[in-house]
């Protein structure tokens, strides 16, 4: 163990630090809820709240599947159809569906999926056939959830397409596979590590939603946990209840990520160099391919296009030149800035610690190397295990037990909570790809002697520089679009440009909301298109 | 030397500043809004009063009022603004503020009010809103309402998370007494939906999605005065509007509590009562102000329907679960 240990020190001990204060911070919060309620923690649960829970499950359970599924679909279409003019630019718009505040992007769906919405208003003109208000109920939630998330699992699925090397292709070429043969065997084995990190992270989000599921569930029978915990903080300020019902969740997440971290990955799946499939596939996939592309572009981009005709017809001329927005853009910007920066970092260094303890090569085999991975791997996700308003209220109870200034408190809380928003999907990117360049070169590097320095510059970057361009990018907009814990129990001083949007909301200027939506979402999407350009790795310009 | 000069002008602006008591009100963030009458009425009572006013928004009244709870005596709140009669009681109970010792029976309320420690300062009527080009046939009574053809949809907020929702709980309760259960059973196939808030229903409705909003019935004051639009409109219902009064208390940790309650007082000015209007959409509390044209137009009940704060305190948590019960599917 020791001599093991000594190896792998620098990178067994920063990010198991990291991950060890991430912990102490979730304890403290709960402690500090634990101290600050009446004593009721152990009285019954409500009936409804495990009805809530039972349909919460369901529900995130259903968003999951379909999200995953539509993620697969689309990274196989994708992955086949490397070569065309706007690939990258809707790989970029798919992801901006997942960082947009979710309620702007829902009020996109409304725009085409609604009541009054662009298909029924065409169907309506075409055929004189309404199809009513169908996108109210389950239906519409476990929509949303599939716009929101199999975007951004595709994003992170291609990837692992890509990364299967070509030499495996020529192979199954070569045996005469058939495509679900080839999926099976070649695709699949690739796919499957990130399909577990992104369908638990997908899981947790859709088992935390709450304003989506009210806006499109339409009956209290599809309300989720969420709403309890609302009800507890806000309308009968019961700390006792909101931290059992933390508690819950906390729960829950924990034992997903167990199970989703007890997968090994066993086949070494990377690029190693540029082989070029000389054939093409045959014209039936094809056609299925560009049907796939095709119609998920449709599904993906037109709710974005109704953001922009409700935003382009607002006065930006006025909008642009008002002081609250001025100041709500310059603390977004800044505060993306500096919790991205962060995200990579803290992302990078809990990934590094992480794959010594999945890798048989390294001290996998060690005792307390499955608890080890498994605290890593569920302080990466801490947000999702917290409940949003439960962090904020934490936040908010210690601040009140210190003596430090409110303007500290509040920054260090908005960064926290962005940083640990970001972080489960900067994991699930990052994790699988560290995990395959150790799996690779290891032996080489450790051959070599490189030392931690030289296996950064000559060995890691290189391979993950479009992985980190990227998580940068994620992070950036999340902080982005994020409502701001603070929103909840903080000062007006913190005004971010969702929060902005919300207020305008809130006040009938709509118009005004629009303009400010189509903004921000500018904004997201030239963070997303240029970012990663700026990180492209070498290999791939070729 | 520049940092110096900076740092000694930043030491007379702060010197300058604390010269004068600075009276803090948490409120909501449309109410604090710098389009909304904060802006003004601190310019109007700090020139009265020699003193600074500062606004806090917070996301909502009750927020506001969770957050001078957690800070505790160390609140900086002096004023608690912005809560409705039906959640002041909660706030009561906190024993966290302090009676106004104003005269509150000359105010021009519909309902009698005597709360000795919130006081009003402005209210408005809980109603379906619609828009006239689209709707014709439009009902006139919670009866007409359920009797709408079956794609007539109507799109509401939640009791649990919004006062408006909590609102329209209380106005069906009010009308239907113990059958208050069975109505919402009856209407729950014409509602779209129940968001969380005010905006996103009021969004819903205004992108077409549903044919009534619950809203309130000066909202189409704002699509007049500031869209010059007038197709939205309000639907005067027979049984009479559930109102919402909206009141201010002062902290007892307030160390400007003179100053806080001469705030109180300045509610119930006329200055006062021409900014509420046009800035929160909503009647002001003083007799004979001349309000702005669009309210001439506007359906203004005679009588509101206000069920007492204690009783709402007490039932609250019945009167949602036999919601839930009657319109979960």
């Amino acid at each position: 163990m020791l001599k093991g240990l000594a190896r792998f020190k620098s990178a067994v001990l920063p990010g198991t630090f990291i991950s060890f204060s991430l912990l102490g911070f979730a304890f403290l919060l709960f402690f500090t809820l634990y101290t600050s309620q009446d004593g009721n923690l152990f009285s019954e649960l409500d009936s409804r709240i495990y009805g809530l829970l039972k349909f919460t499950l369901y529900q995130a359970f259903l968003s999951t599947i379909l999200s995953l599924l539509v993620g697969v679909l689309l990274a196989w279409a994708l992955a086949h159809q490397s070569h065309f003019r706007g690939r990258s630019l809707l790989v970029a718009l798919f992801s901006s569906s997942l960082v947009l505040p979710t309620l702007i992007v829902v009020f996109g769906l409304i725009g085409i999926f609604g009541r009054s919405g662009y298909l029924n208003q065409i169907s309506m003109f075409l055929f004189d056939i309404s199809f009513g208000s169908y996108l109210y109920g389950l239906g519409g939630i476990l929509l949303a959830h599939v716009y929101l998330n199999a975007s951004f699992a595709s994003r992170a699925l291609l990837h692992s397409f890509e990364s299967i090397p070509k030499e495996k292709y020529k192979l199954a070429k070569s045996l005469g596979f058939s495509v679900w043969q080839r999926f099976l065997y070649v695709e699949y084995p690739a796919l499957k590590s990130t399909l577990l990190s992104i369908g638990s992270t997908i899981f947790l989000l859709c088992f935390t939603s709450f304003a989506v599921v009210l806006l499109l569930g339409g009956s209290p029978s599809y309300n989720t946990l969420e709403v309890a915990i609302y009800e507890a903080v806000k309308l009968d300020f019961d700390i006792g209840m909101a931290l059992k019902l933390a508690l819950i969740q906390l729960s829950i997440s924990a034992v997903l990520v167990i199970l989703s971290s007890g997968f090994r990955v066993d086949v070494a799946n990377l690029k190693t160099g540029h082989t070029l499939i000389l054939w093409k596939e045959s014209k039936v996939l094809r056609g299925i391919q560009w049907s796939i592309i095709g119609v998920f572009t449709l599904f993906f981009v037109l709710p974005l296009l109704v953001i922009v005709l409700d935003g382009i017809g607002a006065d930006f001329g006025r909008i642009l030149q008002e002081p609250l927005f001025i100041k709500s853009f310059i603390t977004s910007v800044s505060l993306a800035t500096v919790s991205s920066i962060l995200t990579v970092i803290i992302a990078v260094l809990l990934s590094n610690a992480r794959r010594n303890f999945t890798l048989s090569t390294r001290l996998a085999h060690k005792p307390l190397a499955k608890l080890l991975d498994g605290m890593i791997a569920f302080s990466g996700n801490l947000y999702l295990a917290i409940p949003s308003l439960v962090l904020g209220l934490g936040f908010f109870l210690m601040y009140q037990n210190s003596d430090g200034s409110e303007f500290l408190w509040s920054t260090a809380a908005l960064l926290t909570a962005n940083v640990l928003m970001s972080l489960p999907f900067a994991l699930s990117v990052l994790t699988p790809a560290m995990h395959k360049t150790a799996q690779r070169y290891d032996k080489l590097s450790f051959s070599l002697g490189l030392t931690t320095v030289q296996r950064w510059i000559y060995v890691e970057y290189p391979y993950l520089k479009s992985s980190l361009g990227y998580v940068f990018a994620l992070a950036f907009c999340f902080s982005l679009g994020d409502l701001g814990i603070i929103a909840l129990f903080g000062s007006d001083d913190f005004s971010t440009l969702p929060w902005y949007l919300y207020q305008l909301m809130g006040s009938y200027r709509t118009t005004d909301a629009a303009g400010v939506a189509f903004v921000l979402m500018v904004l997201v999407l030239s963070v997303f298109i240029f970012v990663p350009r700026l990180f492209q790795s070498n290999i791939e310009k070729k | 030397m520049l940092k110096i000069i900076q740092y000694l002008l930043l030491a007379t602006v702060m010197i300058m500043a604390t010269e004068k008591p600075t009276l803090t009100i948490y409120t909501y963030d449309a109410f604090a809004a710098s389009w909304g009458p904060a802006p003004k009425i601190k310019e109007a009572f700090e020139k009265e009063h020699h003193c600074n006013v500062k606004f806090v928004g917070l996301s909502s009244s009750i927020g506001a009022l969770r957050k001078i709870q957690l800070e505790g005596k160390r609140t900086k709140a002096d004023i608690l603004l912005g809560l409705d009669t039906s959640i002041a009681q909660v706030a009561k109970k906190t024993g966290l503020f302090m009676p106004h010792e104003l005269n509150t029976t000359k105010l021009d309320l519909p309902v009698p009010y005597t709360d000795d420690t919130f006081t009003p300062f402005d209210y408005s009527f809980f109603a379906f809103v619609y828009d006239e080009n689209k709707l014709k046939n439009v009902p006139t009574s919670f009866e007409a309402l359920i009797k709408m053809p079956k794609d007539f949809k109507i799109v509401i907020q939640d009791p649990r998370s919004s006062t408006a929702g909590l609102g329209l709980l209380l106005w069906v309760k009010s009308v239907y007494g113990d059958k208050a259960g069975e109505y919402w059973k009856r209407l729950a196939p014409h509602i779209l939906t129940i968001t969380k808030g005010w905006s996103e229903a009021y969004g819903l409705f205004l992108k077409g999605e549903a044919d009534m909003v619950l809203s309130y019935t000066t909202s189409p004051a704002y699509h007049i005065v500031e869209e010059s639009k007038s197709n939205i409109k309000v639907a005067d219902f027979k049984e009479g509007h559930y109102g919402q009064v909206e009141v201010a208390a002062v902290l007892k940790s307030s160390k400007h509590q003179d100053l806080a309650k001469q705030f109180l007082a300045f509610m119930h000015t006329k200055t006062f009562a021409d900014i509420i209007p046009t800035a929160n959409w909503a009647y002001p509390v003083v007799k004979g102000v001349k309000l702005h044209e669009a309210f001439d137009s506007l359906h203004r009940p005679k009588q509101m329907i206000l069920m007492d704060g204690l009783t709402v305190e007490a039932q609250r948590k019945a009167i949602v679960d036999e919601w839930l019960e009657a319109i979960a599917k």
